[in-house]
């Protein structure tokens, strides 16, 4: 009668669950590593992408200040006065009788500041 | 046998757990002992703090037109040790730095690992550069964003809104040096900010590492009080002044009398703050408060408003004027012609000295002194701009015996432009020493005001009586018979006063043949919109026209036409004929004129 000690001794058998539960953890775990490695690269390109969207949004705005710089400096009165003394553009009098006034010109010094025509429309 | 062989697998396995025992406790002093050491290291290396710079503030005049702006740039920095071309890196870079190739190339073939290239490369040339270096696989070269600041109005106003520089060469931030750059540096330039990042190998940031971040504080608005629309009269005729008599120096202001606001403030020679090579500390300087002349006649209306206010005089009070020849302490002093008898009111529409000498004498030394104070001279009037001067003012104490009649005529005192167009201020407005103030509000980027500049009364100088009765003569100034009747803006009654004083000589005395003139006077006189003095130094004129009442005068009325014109003024006058009269119709100018 062989013994189980000699049944062992002779025979190789597979214990399938355990290897199974063994196979299943490693996979899982191959899988994990997998997954972060991916989510990791993800992770990684998505911040290539922000790091150009942020250049493209700083190269934009800049490219915007210059533009609002330059208009500040076409506009600017000490350009207006060139282009008026070049011929550009022309100040072209008014009779007083000719300007209908929605509201009577105001004093200087009435309310302590001085008002022209441009300022009563400029609203902040 | 059995023995032997577990005898050297005990010594095998001993070693081998000596072994990985030395490799732990060397992790260990690695991991634990030497952490924060290798720490500091590997952040030096790999982590970097990454400024994020806030914009500088905004500088508009008081209907939110521009006068400071920023221009982004960017700073061109070599890595030597990232270079792989030097040849061709010079040869593609040269044309956008507007730099010679070859020299270029000298300076691509280096170790160091930071060296700026250039400092202000526009950012459309940047942007050109950077995609022709990655098209070319060129490495070697970074752009750091950097600003520069833009004045749109180049020349104009550029004395009060200064400029910027730099601490030293090798510092990038640009601080406020003079002007309104300089006083309110602290609300212009915001405050950084920053981000912890950490970089790979080739210095790309790694995103998903990206630590704490804050952002930056944008600096603040600054309104000025000036209104360009003025500042562009102000500056033209002052030009025109210019080109005219060709003055070593000259000067105008434009104030509201009421509030102290300065509407205009032009200062000649002047500078371009956006190309400060060819600019002289001369031309730096703003002469409307650091600049310190004695102010002539212009002083009179100091004493004769504290005459009146002590009551040693009142509008009936007649003075003897000796008939232009005042012999006083060993000196005499001379009136332009012999007067007799003159109430207070004739003496200021004549520019007697003699008559304001003897005004001065009534008073007293200490109580002259004290109104001489109480306008506003020999102390800075507080204006929101660096460098102001105090002027000079001796106390009593160290007068000599003709001081007292010398100062009222404005000799014997050096005062500061903006300090003589207060004083007036003081007699437009009915007696109150107002502040000058250059700034209106301050604003966050929200809009939200974090300072309001407020009109602020210094002192109650004089009874409004006094002042109405001084505004009377002044209005008189400038009518027939007074000494600046080409002062006038037809259509309104225009109040003032001529001043002519011989130039100082820093060496002491008097320079021969040499005039500061001014003119300094307010519209409409019984409501003034305006107060406005105009001086000009050392006209290139002969001494027969050197007067404030024929070249300062001119130039008073026709910024007062048109800044009454550009105000919305209504003329309270039936407006003459004549407009004011320009430099070269001044052959007929009358034989009244005077100091």
């Amino acid at each position: 009668m062989k013994t189980d000690i000699e049944y062992r001794r002779h025979s190789n058998p597979l214990h399938i669950a355990p290897l199974f539960r063994w196979l299943i953890i490693a996979a899982m775990m191959g899988a994990s590593g997998l997954i972060f490695v991916y989510v990791k690269n993800q992770q990684h390109q998505l911040g290539v992408k922000t790091r150009e969207v942020e250049r493209q949004i700083v190269e934009e705005k800049a490219l915007n200040e210059v533009l609002l710089a330059r208009i500040s400096s076409l506009s600017s009165r000490a350009e207006l006065m060139r282009k008026l003394q070049q011929g550009f553009i022309v100040l072209r009098p008014i009779q007083d009788n000719a300007i209908a006034r929605l509201t009577p010109p105001s004093q200087g010094g009435s309310e302590g500041l001085a008002r022209t025509a441009a300022t009563e429309s400029f609203v902040r | 046998m059995r023995l032997k062989t577990r005898h050297r697998a005990g010594i095998v396995c001993a070693a081998v757990g000596l072994v990985f025992t030395g490799f732990s406790l060397r992790l260990i002093h690695l991991q634990v002992n030497k952490h924060e050491e290798y720490s500091k290291i590997a952040a030096a290396k790999h982590s970097i703090r990454q400024p994020i710079f806030a914009r500088r503030g905004l500088i508009q005049d008081r209907n939110g037109e521009i006068l400071a702006a920023n221009v982004p740039v960017r700073r061109v920095v070599l890595d030597g040790s990232h270079v792989n071309n030097a040849t061709e890196l010079a040869r593609v870079a040269a044309p956008y730095l507007e730099m010679d190739a070859a020299e270029l190339a000298k300076q691509f073939v280096t170790e160091k690992r930071f060296v700026v290239i250039s400092r202000e490369l526009p950012e459309e040339k940047s942007l050109q550069l950077r995609k022709e270096l990655v098209a070319k696989s060129l490495k070697g070269l970074s752009f750091p964003e950097a600003t520069t600041r833009l004045y749109p109005n180049g020349e104009m106003l550029s004395h009060v809104i200064g400029f910027l520089g730099r601490k030293d060469l090798a510092d990038d931030n640009l601080l406020g040096v003079e002007g309104i750059e300089r006083s309110f540096e602290e609300h212009l330039r915001g405050q950084d900010g920053f981000r912890h990042i950490e970089r790979d190998r080739t210095g790309r940031e790694i995103v998903v590492y990206r630590g704490q971040e804050q952002s930056p504080r944008n600096g603040a608005t600054v309104e000025l009080t000036i209104d360009m629309g003025l500042q562009a009269i102000v500056e033209a005729e002052l030009d025109a002044a210019c080109a005219e008599v060709r003055p070593a120096t000259a000067v105008a202001v434009l104030a509201n009398p009421w509030t102290g606001e300065i509407l205009a403030m032009a200062s000649r020679p002047n500078f371009d703050p956006n190309n400060l090579k060819n600019t002289s500390p001369e031309m730096m300087k703003n002469r409307v408060i650091m600049d310190v002349v004695e102010p002539g006649s212009t002083f009179k209306i100091v004493v004769s408003s504290a005459a009146l206010t002590e009551r040693v005089v009142n509008h009936k009070t007649q003075i003897f004027c000796e008939n232009g020849r005042f012999f006083y302490a060993g000196r005499t002093l001379r009136d332009h012609r012999g007067y007799g008898q003159m109430s207070v009111h004739d003496i200021l529409v004549k520019s007697s000295n003699i008559g304001c000498a003897k005004m001065a004498l009534m008073l007293g030394e200490d109580k002259y002194y004290e109104y001489v104070r109480g306008f506003g001279f020999g102390e800075r009037s507080g204006i929101a701009l660096p460098g102001e001067s105090a002027g000079i003012l001796q106390p009593p104490h160290r007068w000599d015996k003709l001081t007292i009649t010398r100062m009222p005529m404005g000799h014997s005192i050096a005062v500061t432009p903006l300090q003589m167009t207060m004083a007036m201020g003081a007699i437009a407005n009915g007696g109150k020493l107002m502040r000058p103030q250059i700034v209106r509000s301050v604003r966050d980027v929200d809009g939200n005001e974090i300072v309001t500049m407020n009109p602020e009364v210094v002192r109650q100088v004089v009874p409004e009586d006094t002042a109405r009765f001084v505004s009377a003569a002044l209005a008189a100034v400038t009518g027939p018979g007074g000494t600046a009747k080409l002062a006038n803006v037809p259509g309104f009654e225009t109040a003032g006063k001529t001043g002519t004083a011989q130039k100082v000589d820093p060496n002491g005395g008097y320079t021969p043949g040499k005039y500061v003139v001014s003119f300094l006077g307010y519209l409409p006189a019984e409501n003034p919109a305006f107060v406005c003095l105009v001086m000009i130094d050392d006209a290139k004129l002969s001494s027969g026209l050197n007067y404030g009442g024929l070249v300062a005068a001119p130039i008073f009325a026709r910024i007062g036409e048109k800044a009454a014109r550009y105000m919305n003024l209504v003329p309270s006058l039936k407006a003459e004929a004549a407009l004011p009269l320009a430099f070269h119709q001044g052959g007929n100018l009358g034989q009244e004129v005077r100091p």
